[in-house]
């Protein structure tokens, strides 16, 4: 193919070519495959050729809603685009056929979409329901019975379809009403509202404004701005939908100086952990004089249980291409590393399609755009080495050696790859870059606080309702995002902590869920931003357990070159795990603060120095639970182990109020009285 | 025909000959007393036979090993910092780095055996032993170890009579944890020969057990 011109690139600008008008977009990352997201997209050519319908079947990312994979987003003409969860290929028949051609939507699968209109846009065509209260979804039923019947009356029945949702995006607000299209949503709904719903908006046209849910989306997003909307191995599709490289455009069109200016405008700190800031990073870069300088884009995502950076270079691989290309042209670096962990198969596959499709058509290569610049792109792999996360381990990794970590200074924006300067961005930061070119650095300083500008994605998991990827501007309230996001703690049980920032960092109580999410504050409370992964802990979990947990993660993960981090690591894990056998005594609390402390001063690199984060920030918030473990004996931790067990047990059962699944196993589970009565009591 | 199924195809062939040999020389014994010499010398000529057809083999496979690794190398031959990309490449062929290949590589390379080495068993996905013919791995990501990952586990090395990073006896099982694969949201998660299986309880691992060796059965 031929190599794309400025000119080219400013005609797309001008002039986004209109995709299909209907189609059928099934969400492809690891998570939606291992759900068994292929299935439903065979199923769903196979159901479309049947009916010989003109829709397309297209491949996308994820937009992250994790608790319902597969996810597929459906557009029928003349109709909102909608979302389905636990879509199975059983279902992929009557999604073509009742929604595709009938433009009926399907019960019990519907995500309603969380951009709710304030007002009503036209005539109402469907009424999308669930009780997010804690009766399990008891009330649903009752009111499809009743609306449909107050529609029959007012002689709508045929026209005006009530369907059951899956989830609203809304909890414990009663019930939840959306009108579609244009999502006017209305929350806690009682009987006598049916009636007026429907003789006001539905018949009238009028806003219900004291049932009206006028709260915005917490979510904003920029990292995932396309994720889930494109189709991630075409090219084409990213430069026509997406504004693809129009941000690289910009850039080329200003000297690098002025890239760092916006990037110093936009205040955009890196997203892997430290929160350095990029343009900063960027400047000594370019500000080191050499022949050759790199840019190494730190895939390893090493955090066990978050997965932002994979969804991410799943979803959206040109996003972050583009990024890293930006940060070549502003420091002058001609060569580019993707270090991905070989654990993610996708994204390296995606991102080599990326890379070599960028290539043919010019975007890599020599002169790129006809601005003269160069530049180009090459994947390593990581091999299962968290340590390999730290810069100059990952570099080390990259040259082929053992990945141990080398003392700093220098630092690779001196001495990096090759002993050349060299400047290590996260997956994120890089895909923030483009939309930062492109609507400028001031737009982006606009989200966040005052010392932490933009959005960050978070990975929640753990305890909580919905697992799910979420992009919330800085600022935003751990309570923000784990209540009104992700819907709360599973199975109503009480929240106890939170924990951020991975094996690097600590757990904040419930009683700090207020704090707003910054780099700082999160240190402030003993733990770190990290990367991302967000872990929701109640009740039931033993902090000690949790401690544990991470630091024998540490220990696994130390490469031992140090020893502070080698032998305090072993140390430490000996002695929590005598606590939490019961064994341990008065004194290992303290021993413990004086083997976290050496490991924190001491360390080489940043693992060992962190690795005591979690014990500490447990011992800081729980130290109860210590002492209980203390004094307690072995009778006590047999007791604990014994009732973590049994609520564990009970645990892999689908969140209660969702709606009954349709893998059936599951869906038995979760509806079964004992399962959740007996993790209650 | 599968690497296992290769292998103990091999082995068989290599016990047969031998036993009916032996077999032979046995019943030579009984009857004579002792061996015929024209019998012994034909049994050396037989034996000669044999190395020369063996060492054609260990030829043939030298020159195999020689090839890939040459091929592998070719690919990567102008990367600066390329032994682990090709270690890649080697693990993904054969699901482990054998001994000869290393060796070979080592020479191909100009690199001392010992640093692959070094290299090799720094990174934890690099495996030195052959993976079993099914592998069944636990998710011991944080969402997952929240979950009860740990119930799952110990579930498994009840079952299996394993633990984590070993290989069953009759080299049908491996078990593995890994750190999260991607679906915290189905979470605890494990897979099975590739399949992914959400929402595991330990009571289902019996049942997924007995599922792969059902399959294994049907296969032969
Ligand atoms: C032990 C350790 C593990 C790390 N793991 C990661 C990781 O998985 N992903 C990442 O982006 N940064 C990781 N980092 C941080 C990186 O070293 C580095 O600060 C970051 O990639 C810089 O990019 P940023 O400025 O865009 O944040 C890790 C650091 C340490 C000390
Ligand atoms: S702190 Fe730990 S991981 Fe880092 S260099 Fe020392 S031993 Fe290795
Ligand atoms: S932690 Fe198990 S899949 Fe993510």
């Amino acid at each position: 193919m031929s190599a794309l011109t400025r000119e080219a690139l400013e005609a797309i600008a001008r002039q986004p070519a209109a995709g299909p008008a209907e189609w059928i977009r099934v969400q492809l990352d690891t998570g939606g495959i291992a759900a068994g997201a292929e299935a439903v997209h065979q199923a769903l050519l196979h159901a479309r050729d049947m009916h010989h319908h003109a829709c397309a079947v297209l491949r996308a990312g994820s937009v992250g809603y994790s608790f319902a994979d597969p996810v597929i987003e459906v557009q029928a003409a003349g109709m909102p685009a909608v979302h389905y969860g636990r879509v199975t290929p059983e279902m992929a028949e009557r999604v073509v056929r009742e929604h595709c051609i009938q433009h009926r939507l399907l019960d019990n699968h519907v995500i309603a979409t969380r951009q709710r209109a304030l007002a009503l846009s036209g005539p109402v065509t469907h009424l999308l329901i669930r009780d997010t209260g804690p009766e399990s979804g008891s009330k649903t039923d009752f009111f499809q019975f009743s609306f449909g019947e107050e529609l029959k009356r007012c002689g709508l029945g045929e026209r005006i379809q009530v369907v059951r949702a899956l989830d609203m995006g809304i909890y414990d607000e009663g019930l939840v009403v959306q009108l579609l299209p244009g999502g006017v949503t209305y929350a806690n709904v009682l009987a006598p509202d049916v009636a007026r719903i429907v003789a006001e908006s539905v018949q009238g046209g009028r806003v219900v404004d004291d049932l009206l849910w006028k709260k915005a989306d917490r979510q904003v997003r920029i990292v995932l701005r396309h994720c889930g909307n494109v189709d991630p191995d075409s090219l084409d599709d990213y430069l026509k939908r997406a504004e693809g490289y129009q941000g690289l455009r910009r850039a080329l069109e200003q000297t690098p100086d002025q890239v760092i200016a916006e990037l110093k405008v936009s205040a955009l700190r890196g997203r892997g952990g430290a929160g350095f800031p990029t343009w900063m990073k960027w400047q000594l870069t370019r500000a080191q004089p050499a022949t050759q300088r790199y840019v190494i884009c730190n895939g390893d995502e090493g955090d066990p249980g978050a997965f932002m950076d994979r969804s991410v270079l799943e979803s959206d691989p040109h996003a972050v291409l583009e990024g890293m290309i930006i940060a070549g042209y502003a420091m002058g670096a001609s060569k580019g590393y993707f270090y991905i962990r070989a654990e993610y198969p996708r994204a390296v596959e995606r991102m080599e399609r990326a890379i070599q499709a960028a290539r043919e058509r010019g975007l890599l290569g020599a002169d790129i755009l006809g601005s003269g610049f160069s530049f180009d792109a090459k994947i390593r792999l990581g091999a299962g080495a968290f340590v390999c996360g730290e810069e100059t381990a990952l570099i080390a990794s990259i040259e082929g050696r053992r990945g141990s970590p080398t003392p700093r200074p220098p630092y690779p924006s001196v001495r990096g790859l090759w002993g050349m300067p060299t400047a290590i961005n996260n997956v994120e930061t890089l895909a923030c870059v483009p939309a930062i070119l492109l609507k400028g650095g001031a737009w982006f300083a606009g989200f966040g606080t005052t010392t932490s500008k933009g959005t960050k994605v978070f990975a929640v998991t753990g305890k909580v309702r919905n697992a799910q990827l979420v992009e919330v501007p800085m600022g935003t309230t751990l309570r923000e995002i784990i209540y009104d996001v992700c819907g709360g703690v599973f199975e109503n049980r009480e929240i106890k902590a939170v924990q951020t920032g991975g094996p690097s960092g600590g757990v904040i109580p419930v009683k700090h869920l207020d704090t707003p999410v910054s780099y700082e504050t999160l240190q402030q409370l003993g733990s770190i931003m990290g990367s991302g992964g967000m872990l929701v802990m109640d009740k039931t979990d033993s902090m000690v357990e949790v401690a544990k947990f991470y630091l024998k993660f540490c220990v696994d993960e130390s490469c031992g070159k140090c020893a502070p981090c080698r032998i305090g690591g072993y140390q430490l894990l000996q002695i929590l795990d005598r606590i939490s056998r019961g064994r341990g005594s008065a004194s290992d609390l303290a021993q413990i603060q004086r083997i976290c402390l050496a490991m924190q001063r001491a360390s080489l690199c940043g693992l060992g120095q962190t690795a005591p984060n979690p014990v500490l920030s447990t011992l800081r918030y729980f130290g109860e639970e210590y002492q209980a473990f203390i004094e307690g004996g072995p009778s006590y931790a047999r007791k604990v182990s014994r009732a973590a067990t049994a609520a564990s047990g009970a645990a892999p059962a689908a969140p209660p109020r969702a709606a009954p699944d349709p893998r059936g196993p599951v869906a038995a589970t979760g509806t079964n009285p004992a399962a959740v009565g007996g993790t209650v009591s | 025909m599968t690497a296992v199924e290769g292998s103990s195809r091999t082995s068989e062939l290599a016990r047969q000959d031998e036993s009916a040999l032996l077999d032979l020389l046995q019943e030579l014994e009984k009857r004579h007393g002792f061996v015929p010499r024209q019998v012994s010398e034909e049994i050396s000529r037989l034996v000669e036979v044999k190395l020369e057809r063996l060492r054609r083999i260990q030829g043939k496979l030298d020159s195999t090993i020689r090839r890939d690794v040459q091929q592998h190398v070719a690919q990567w031959r102008n990367e600066e910092g390329n032994l682990i990309m090709i270690l890649h490449a080697i693990q993904n062929q054969h699901g482990y780095v054998p001994r000869e290949v290393a060796m070979e590589l080592s020479r191909e390379l100009g690199v001392k055996l010992a640093r692959i080495y070094e290299v090799i068993t720094f990174y934890h996905y690099f495996k030195l032993q052959p993976p079993g013919a099914h592998t069944v791995t636990v998710c011991n990501g944080t969402a997952c170890y929240l979950k009860g990952s740990g119930e799952l586990l110990n579930e498994l090395r009840t079952q299996l009579g394993i633990s984590e990073g070993q290989t069953t006896a009759d080299r049908q099982f491996h078990l593995d944890v890994v750190r999260c694969i991607g679906c915290c949201g189905m979470a605890p998660a494990i897979v099975v020969d590739g399949r992914t299986c959400g929402h595991v309880k330990p009571s289902d691992i019996a049942g997924h057990v007995a599922a792969v060796k059902a399959k294994t059965g049907g296969a032969k």
